[in-house]
């Protein structure tokens, strides 16, 4: 997608160079994660010309790129495909000089300034990181949910919706994720049931009225599923009414889990301080326990995961990592500051 | 998308199953063009037959399917993908 500039004679910085071989060069910022905190917090530093890499990960565009229709975000009346958000925020970062790779990183060490990053090709350094890694989805952790998945089990609707043309599905989860995804499932399966633990949904109105109204949507109150059942293919769900205990089978061709997301946070377990459930503790200025690395968007919050507030978060921590940056070179290295 | 010629060495055949609306398939379409691997996509919400044949080949219920050489790769599975390629 092109995006026409809002601002003309804005000229996008050269890229760094990054031959083989070279010195790896030390970037000012170094942004782990390419969703709408990583890429809001792109646009900020590299409108404030510092040198910018983000480090991408496995899903550029982060989770929107995983949604059907993104209907919350400000600036859309009509609602825009997740997917096509996620390429404009990319396309944005870019044009401000932004240097976006399609790496994944492996191991960091904050323990030393420039802070060190690896990943599957390389070695990067960073006087500032700003971690913005997300969050994925949990698994249901029940037994046929290995075997099945990619094969009857999955966390991606719009990923391998299409694969269940005409066939019978089951939505476990009753949040946003769960409710929005279920509904784009009903474009393809003849028919959508929704299965969840407690007697009410917890997506937002708007979300529960359409679903409700839905003829091919079906709902499974007070229970979870135990067991996925089948042999080559997903036959069904066994599950549990948590309320009387009874366990019964609900006949299925596939299932899509969308029962909350858990923190990339794996690489910083021993070098920041996390949360119980694994959040980055960040401040509200989104500071880390190590000055110089930042954290924004699902990674650091357990409570809203809104693209608006991964925005914001990421905005935040691109201007405090320039004041970082401002006032390590005048405290430090007044001789080295860049021209 | 910049192609250096000169780095290309034989390649097996890569062929990426998709659909338009995957976002893991978006990305490995990219990361392929970035290191200059050819490849063939195969959109299979357009194509039954190709549909079957992906799902008989890799048990897959799902994309991307990535098939390198007569290797199946499940997912954007860069670690995966670049030992079949033989990329550094």
């Amino acid at each position: 997608m092109e995006i026409k500039p809002l601002i003309t004679g804005f000229e996008p910085q050269e890229k760094p160079a990054g031959e083989e071989g070279e010195k790896p060069a030390v970037y000012d910022v170094i942004i782990l994660g390419a969703g709408p905190a990583g890429l809001t917090a792109a646009i900020y530093t590299g409108r404030a010309r510092l040198k910018t890499l983000v480090i991408a990960g496995s899903l550029p565009g982060g989770e929107p790129s995983n949604t059907d229709l993104v209907e919350n975000y400000p600036g859309f009346p009509e609602g825009i495909a997740g997917m096509d958000l996620a390429q404009r925020f990319q396309s944005q970062a870019e044009r401000f000089g932004a240097e976006i790779v399609l790496d994944e990183a492996t191991a960091v060490d904050f323990s030393q300034e420039p802070f060190t990053i690896h990943t599957y090709s390389t070695v990067y350094k960073g006087r500032t990181v700003i971690i913005a890694t997300g969050a994925e989805p949990r698994r249901l952790g029940v037994p046929g949910e290995d075997k099945f998945f990619g094969r009857g089990v999955s966390a991606c609707a719009t990923c391998d919706g299409f694969f269940y043309k005409d066939k019978r599905v089951v939505v476990v989860g009753g949040g946003d994720s769960a409710i929005a995804e279920g509904l784009f499932l009903t474009k393809f399966a003849s028919e959508v049931v929704v299965i969840h633990r407690r007697d009410q949904l917890r997506a937002t109105q708007i979300l529960q009225e359409r679903a409700f109204a839905n003829p091919k949507m079906r709902f499974v109150w007070d229970s979870v599923v135990e067991e996925i059942l089948g042999d080559e293919m997903v036959t069904g769900v066994r599950v549990r009414n948590v309320k009387t205990g009874e366990t019964s089978v609900i006949e299925t061709d596939g299932v899509f889990v969308y029962i909350g997301m858990v923190p990339k946070t794996k690489l910083f377990v021993g070098q920041l301080k996390l949360d119980e459930q694994g959040y980055i503790v960040a401040d509200r200025h989104q500071r880390t326990n190590v000055p110089g690395v930042f954290a924004a968007g699902d990674v650091q919050d357990p409570n809203y995961r809104q693209i608006v507030i991964a925005a914001g978060t990421g905005a935040v921590a691109a201007m405090e990592a320039e004041r970082f940056l401002s006032e390590y070179w005048q405290t430090h290295h007044a001789e080295a500051k860049p021209s | 998308m910049a192609r250096d010629r000169k780095e290309r060495k034989k390649q097996p055949r890569v062929i990426i199953f998709t659909t338009p609306t995957c976002s893991f398939c978006r990305a490995a379409k990219t990361y392929l063009r970035q290191r200059g691997i050819r490849f063939r996509e195969v959109d299979v919400s357009r194509d039954q037959a190709a549909l079957r044949d992906m799902v008989r080949r890799s048990g897959q219920q799902g994309v991307p399917v990535i098939q390198i050489g007569n290797k199946i790769v499940v997912g954007f599975d860069r670690p995966k993908i670049d030992r079949l390629l033989g990329l550094g």
